[in-house]
């Protein structure tokens, strides 16, 4: 017990009396985490546009102007049983006209016509959204049955098809790109990190010799890198932390003008900032710990 | 206390340290062991403190075979041998009061006995008044006394001191000997590495000398010859 209390107090002792390279070796963790994390923003931003782009999706179900409620209540519970689906919107008779109107309400002529008609020629319509937009091919598909040909007028998804299709692949892309991305930054964080501890580690060199030729285990000389990598680890990340809800503040109203979400990064990181800064400060101290025991080793052999 | 016994120290095929030395060192000695460069002195050294390991011969410190000392045992060899190096190889970022502290703090030494032996064991080379003096505030001879004092705190019965006087002026060397004579004399042995004539020849102590990796004179009251 003795000997871990001085290990710490050694710990503190070096770090105090290697100010500079202290400070280096947090500064150059802090911005390897400010790296990973843009990522994370980054992330968070292509999984919200693309949810956004998702949710601009769906399939209009226009039913012939004849259809009774019952048979309209029959498709929508049928569609509703697919488990796919995650919203269903009804529009009546009424509310299609009324929404006509109002769309061509500029146009006289086409006001005129549905005035000419003196009933409501329009028929109700459903709208469906899915979890996934290659789910609306299911859908529509189930739909393309006989008992239902003479319900259905038209379904717009024939017309959308190609561009959710599109869409699909692009948002495919994106999220390979950033996985890509993002494990390019890890590497090159890893190696960044990794030259950092061995040259802390190959400036205190003759110390660790000396260390080792008085008389102390390897464990007493290792112990003191080790709290300090547990410190530095623990100031890079709450610095980190703080840069980045700060960060986050200042983007917010730039967000909120593409996404209309106020402060979508502070909340972001606010409900994912136990997962995030749990793990970025595993990542550091284990490597920090690993590199650290790699690069004394040789010295250790004194 | 110390017994080599054909120790050969091979790095390389055609790279040998030391050849088949055969040498005892009886309690209380104070032996110098000269040489040319590349002689085999710091190999002998290198051997007695577990730094490098025999390829032939046995190797015994206190009765202690050390020939194939386990990793681990090593720490407690260098606890009960005090070593001196020619760069004092002293910790900067300490004081010299932590630098002879921690030899003790490594063994596990209690607090009040650490602060009981450190200022004694300065008092005893005159620095007692530098305790709080970082060695880059100090002069050679005194580092090289605070190095002594440290390899002093676990009382060795063994005193190695590889080129002590290396990077001194003759002043401050002859202070250094006069320290190692007044250890010696309260019954440590001393293990001398030295290629510094003056001193031997003013030691009027056994001198073994080392060519080539072999011992070629080994005399007691000798003299410095190459």
């Amino acid at each position: 017990m003795l000997g871990f209390f001085r290990i710490i107090k050694f710990a503190f002792q070096d770090m105090a009396r290697n100010m500079s390279l202290s400070f280096m070796t947090v500064l150059i963790l802090v911005l390897m985490l400010l790296s990973m994390n843009t990522l994370v923003v980054v992330r968070a931003l292509t999984s919200q546009a693309i949810t956004s782009v998702k949710n601009q999706i769906d399939v209009s179900i226009f039913f012939d102007h004849e259809v009774s409620d019952a048979d309209v209540e029959e498709v929508r519970a049928y569609v509703d049983s697919f488990p796919e689906v995650t919203g269903i919107q009804y529009k009546s008779r009424d509310i299609v006209l009324e929404e006509f109107r109002n769309i061509h309400a500029s146009n006289p002529d086409i006001l005129a016509s549905l005035d000419e008609l003196g009933e409501n020629p329009l028929g109700p319509t459903m709208i469906v959204k899915t979890r996934e937009p290659s789910d609306y091919q299911k859908i529509i598909t189930a739909l393309t049955v006989p008992e239902y040909e003479t319900l259905i007028e038209a379904k717009t998804f024939a017309d959308t098809e190609k561009a959710i299709d599109r869409i699909g692949a692009v948002t495919n892309q994106v999220e390979k790109a950033v996985f890509v991305l993002s494990g390019l930054f890890a590497i090159i964080a890893f190696f960044v990190i990794f030259n950092t501890i061995r040259v802390a580690i190959y400036t205190q060199r003759r110390e660790i010799t000396i260390k080792k030729l008085v008389g102390a285990t390897n464990w007493f000389v290792r112990g003191p890198y080790v709290v300090e990598a547990f410190i530095f680890s623990v100031i890079s990340v709450c610095i980190t932390a703080v840069v980045i809800f700060f960060a986050a503040g200042l983007l917010d109203p730039y967000i909120a003008v593409i996404f209309g979400e106020d402060r979508f990064l502070t909340q972001y990181f606010s409900s994912h900032i136990m997962v995030i800064a749990g793990l970025q400060f595993l990542g550091v101290l284990i490597l920090t710990i690993a590199t650290s025991g790699l690069a004394m080793r040789r010295y250790l052999r004194t | 206390m110390i017994k080599l016994k054909g120790v050969t120290k091979r790095y390389t095929r055609d790279s040998v340290g030391v050849n088949d030395v055969d040498l005892h060192v009886d309690a209380g000695e104070f032996v110098s062991i000269v040489g040319q460069s590349g002689s085999g002195k710091t190999t002998l050294i290198k051997l007695l403190i577990a730094e490098e390991r025999p390829s032939h011969g046995k190797i015994e410190i206190g009765g202690w075979d050390i020939t194939r000392i386990h990793h681990k045992d090593i720490p407690l060899l260098r606890r009960q041998i005090g070593v001196i190096f020619q760069d004092f190889k002293l910790l900067d970022k300490k004081t010299v009061g932590e630098n002879v502290a921690f030899a003790l703090q490594v063994a596990g030494a209690p607090r009040n006995r650490i602060q009981d032996v450190v200022p004694r064991v300065l008092d005893i080379v005159g620095l007692s008044h530098k305790m709080d003096s970082y060695p880059g505030q100090l002069s050679g001879g005194e580092q090289q006394r605070v190095a002594i004092a440290r390899s002093l705190v676990h009382r060795p019965k063994i005193l190695v001191a590889d080129e002590p006087t290396g990077n001194l002026d003759t002043i401050n060397a002859h202070e250094i000997i006069e320290i190692l004579k007044k250890i010696n004399d309260f019954g440590t042995t001393i293990v001398l590495v030295t290629h510094d004539k003056d001193i031997v020849n003013h030691l009027r102590k056994r001198v073994v000398t080392l060519h080539e990796g072999e011992v070629v004179v080994d005399k007691h009251k000798g003299k410095y010859q190459l």
